[in-house]
């Protein structure tokens, strides 16, 4: 469990604080969203539920932040690298350059935690076939794309058995593909075991589909805390800056002169939007007027 | 960058880094401590030759050190051959003449330069720098030095190659990189932005990546890779000290001139 | 603040990222400017950088592996022995760092020449010693014209560095103080020394 109690930061030669009271508890096993317009604070709050607020960047803290009942201000940051695993944004500069394979910079963690060789290998071979990148054992981290950089970030962290992953907006210098491959890594993830997994993404299509909860932050503070349907249709999302899907927002206007199934709650996935319109009566009878026009040679 | 040569599996490859190193230092201990460019030379002809045939890596070697050391046996010859304060001059050119203690001078110092250059390259043509410095490491070498070096190691590399695509961006933009002095040295500017502040700003993410992987644990680290090793080579590796001490102590108790 | 401590404190995680870094920067210019055939060094930048920012034991750390990876890689093996000089010089810009003196471009400038002056010194006898007098460049023309004039080995030696040295640490310094000016100030503010870069 992952917790911060009104916590309020700011960083170092900064007048204004990054989160305000923020209150988050986060139980084993969830995965959680965080989502938010550009300085909102969520590069901030992955930082504090990894521990480098406050160890790292120091500054002003007040509040606490728990990760498993411990304290992360009474101890050290070393102590809480292995409960907590941390992904950003950047894949080139999370690749160590302390290693020359890509086996060895999985292993670069598990060396530093002093893990016997014998286990190493074991969960080395282990988490590259969970993350998919067995083939890249033997290649270079710097010779691979930015997707596949991503998920040997992943991986490293993996290796290392931590109980929450969070993850920065890990796939927003990633091209499609590379976006493509880190969210199904993620998702393999979830559904296999109880990691627990905070993501801090601006993708909602895919984070509406599989999150458990999803959190919007606005200048530093948490402004709504509910599930990934009632954030995502809530009208008052739009204030916060943050991009509705369009799809959401079709349905909504949609559904404002009955194109809507009015029985139907607003789509927050885009195949429950295919299928709300295609279920739609009055959309299909519109369809029919437009063909029998046509055809009539308007 | 890395000038270590993939692919070929020869014996020396094989060798425990230790036991290069070693062998690197004998061989330059060797030839700098026995007096006279002979001796220089007999080092070269009776260790490290033979030893880059046997492991594969003679052609490579040479071409290497041809390259490092011929600008230099060239300004030797040339500079010290003719300038060398107070010599006595054996061959004229017109005005100016070739000393006999220049070209002596010269020919020391260009054979010193040639063994050294040598005895660098037998060891760094055959040990791939992960294991070298894994090996230091393991024998005492601070790890965050080690982690430096293979970082610089693995990032220089990429910065030559970022520069040189920078600087071809900006010759199809019409930068000019050849001419006078002021035009060649306009053509570093626009490397600063993008190269290095970028790099620089880089920084501070990177720290947090590799804190994130316990860079800054305090207990003793373990290791994925295992370094070969041999009874043998461990012998060898003792026996080796005797040669070069016995040398340094002749020498500094006169018996060698 | 005990030495121990310091040097732990200037040694942080962020200083061992930035000196690779930096002998990156060192090692990439300095191969262009050979390149572009300029009689010029300018292979320092990132080791004043790293002294002005995390102190002069750093800035000796980065200079003299900066020609050892150099010379030992393979890239430029006759770097080598000026470690040393490489070495002093991120010693003396830490130095004068810590004393203000990168807080004012007239200073950093004075600071660049007088680190000059002292390169020039001690590499001369390295020369000498090392190269019996050259460096295999154009410049040991000077050299030959210094020796025919009737200097030593050694004086000839420190003569043409004099020609380079000064002119060309000016110049290096004056870039590390632009490059720091130029950085964000939460970028410069997280390292072990930013005051002394810090108006």
């Amino acid at each position: 469990m992952i917790a911060l109690d009104a916590v309020t930061y700011t960083y170092p030669a900064t007048a204004q604080p990054a989160l305000r009271e923020v209150s988050l508890s986060i139980p084993d096993g969830q995965f959680c969203a965080v989502i938010g317009a550009n300085g909102a604070g969520k590069s901030t709050l992955c930082y504090a539920l990894s521990g480098f607020i406050p160890h790292f960047f120091r500054g002003e803290l007040s509040g606490r932040i728990r990760i498993d009942d411990v304290d992360t201000q009474a101890v050290t940051l070393a102590e809480l690298v292995q409960r907590v695993g941390l992904v950003f944004q950047n894949p080139f500069n999370q690749m160590s350059g302390a290693k020359f394979t890509v086996r060895e910079e999985v292993a670069f963690g598990l060396e530093n935690l002093g893990v016997a060789r014998a286990e190493m290998q074991t969960r080395i071979a282990r988490t590259l076939e969970r993350v998919g990148i067995a083939d890249l054992a033997d290649r270079s981290p710097f010779a691979l794309s930015g997707g596949q950089q991503q998920r040997v970030a992943i991986a490293s962290m993996l290796a290392m058995d931590p109980r929450v992953l969070v993850l920065d907006e890990p796939t927003s210098q990633l091209d499609p593909i590379g976006t493509r491959e880190v969210f199904e890594t993620i998702r393999a993830l979830i559904e296999e075991r109880g990691t627990t997994v905070v993501l801090a993404e601006h993708k909602l299509e895919w984070i509406a589909a599989f999150a458990d909860r999803l959190v919007v932050l606005a200048h530093g503070r948490i402004v709504m805390d509910s599930s990934p349907r009632q954030v995502l249709t809530a009208p008052e999302l739009e204030r916060y800056h943050i991009g509705v899907p369009r799809y959401v927002q079709a349905a909504r206007a949609a559904r404002e002169i009955g194109l809507w199934p009015a029985d139907r709650d607003l789509p927050v996935t885009l195949d429950e939007a295919t299928e709300g319109f295609s279920s739609s009566s009055s959309l299909s009878s519109t369809r029919l007027d437009l063909r029998n026009s046509r055809n009539s040679g308007n | 960058m890395l000038i270590y040569l993939t692919g070929r599996s020869g014996r020396l490859h094989g060798l425990n880094p230790i036991t290069k190193v070693m062998l690197t230092l004998v061989v330059i201990v060797c030839g700098f401590v026995l007096p006279g460019v002979w001796a220089t030379w007999l080092v070269f002809g009776s260790i490290v030759l033979p030893l880059s045939l046997w492991g594969g890596i003679a052609g490579p070697l040479l071409r290497a050190v041809a390259r490092i050391t011929l600008p230099f046996a060239i300004s030797l010859f040339v500079i010290q051959g003719l300038f060398f304060p107070g010599g006595t001059p054996i061959l004229s050119l017109g005005p100016v003449s070739f000393k006999a203690e220049g070209l002596q001078f010269a020919l020391l110092f260009a054979s010193r330069l040639f063994l050294l250059s040598s005895a660098f390259m037998l060891l760094l043509l055959t040990t791939h720098p992960g294991l070298l410095m894994l090996a230091l490491v393991q024998r005492g070498l601070p790890a965050n030095l080690a982690y430096i070096i293979v970082a610089t190691l693995q990032i220089v590399p990429r910065f030559q190659a970022r520069a040189a695509s920078i600087l071809d961006a900006q010759r199809a933009r019409g930068l000019e990189t050849t001419g006078s002095l002021v035009r060649r040295l306009r053509a570093i500017v626009p490397l600063v932005g993008p190269l290095v502040l970028g790099s620089l700003v880089d920084v501070e993410e990177r720290a947090i990546a590799i804190e994130a992987r316990g860079f800054s644990l305090r207990r003793p680290k373990t290791s994925l890779i295992d370094i070969p090793d041999s009874r043998a080579e461990k012998g060898l590796r003792r026996g080796l000290i005797i040669a070069p001490v016995a040398l340094i102590v002749a020498r500094l108790a006169g018996w060698l001139r | 603040m005990s030495f121990a401590d310091r040097l732990r404190q200037d040694f942080s995680t962020l200083t061992l990222v930035l000196i690779p870094v930096a002998i990156a920067i060192n090692i990439a210019i300095g191969q262009l400017i050979v390149s572009l055939q300029i009689p010029i060094y300018l292979d320092s930048i990132g080791t004043v950088l790293v002294a002005a920012l995390a102190g002069p034991w750093a800035g000796l750390a980065t200079g003299a592996l900066t020609n050892l990876i150099w010379g030992l890689s393979g890239i430029n093996p006759a770097y080598t022995p000026y470690a040393i000089v490489a070495a002093v010089i991120g010693l003396l810009a830490g130095w004068f760092a810590n004393i203000g003196w990168f807080k004012s471009v007239v200073k950093v400038a004075i600071a660049g020449l007088i680190t000059g002056v002292v390169a020039a010194a001690l590499s001369a006898p390295i020369t000498a010693l090392v190269y019996g007098g050259v460096t295999g460049t154009a410049t040991d023309v000077i050299v030959g014209l210094l020796q025919s004039a009737g200097a030593s080995v050694f004086g000839a030696a420190f003569g043409q560095g004099l020609v380079s040295d000064p002119l060309d640490k000016l110049a290096t310094f004056l870039v590390a103080w632009a490059i720091i000016r130029a950085l964000p100030m939460r970028t410069v503010a997280r390292f072990p020394r930013a005051q002394n870069v810090t108006a």
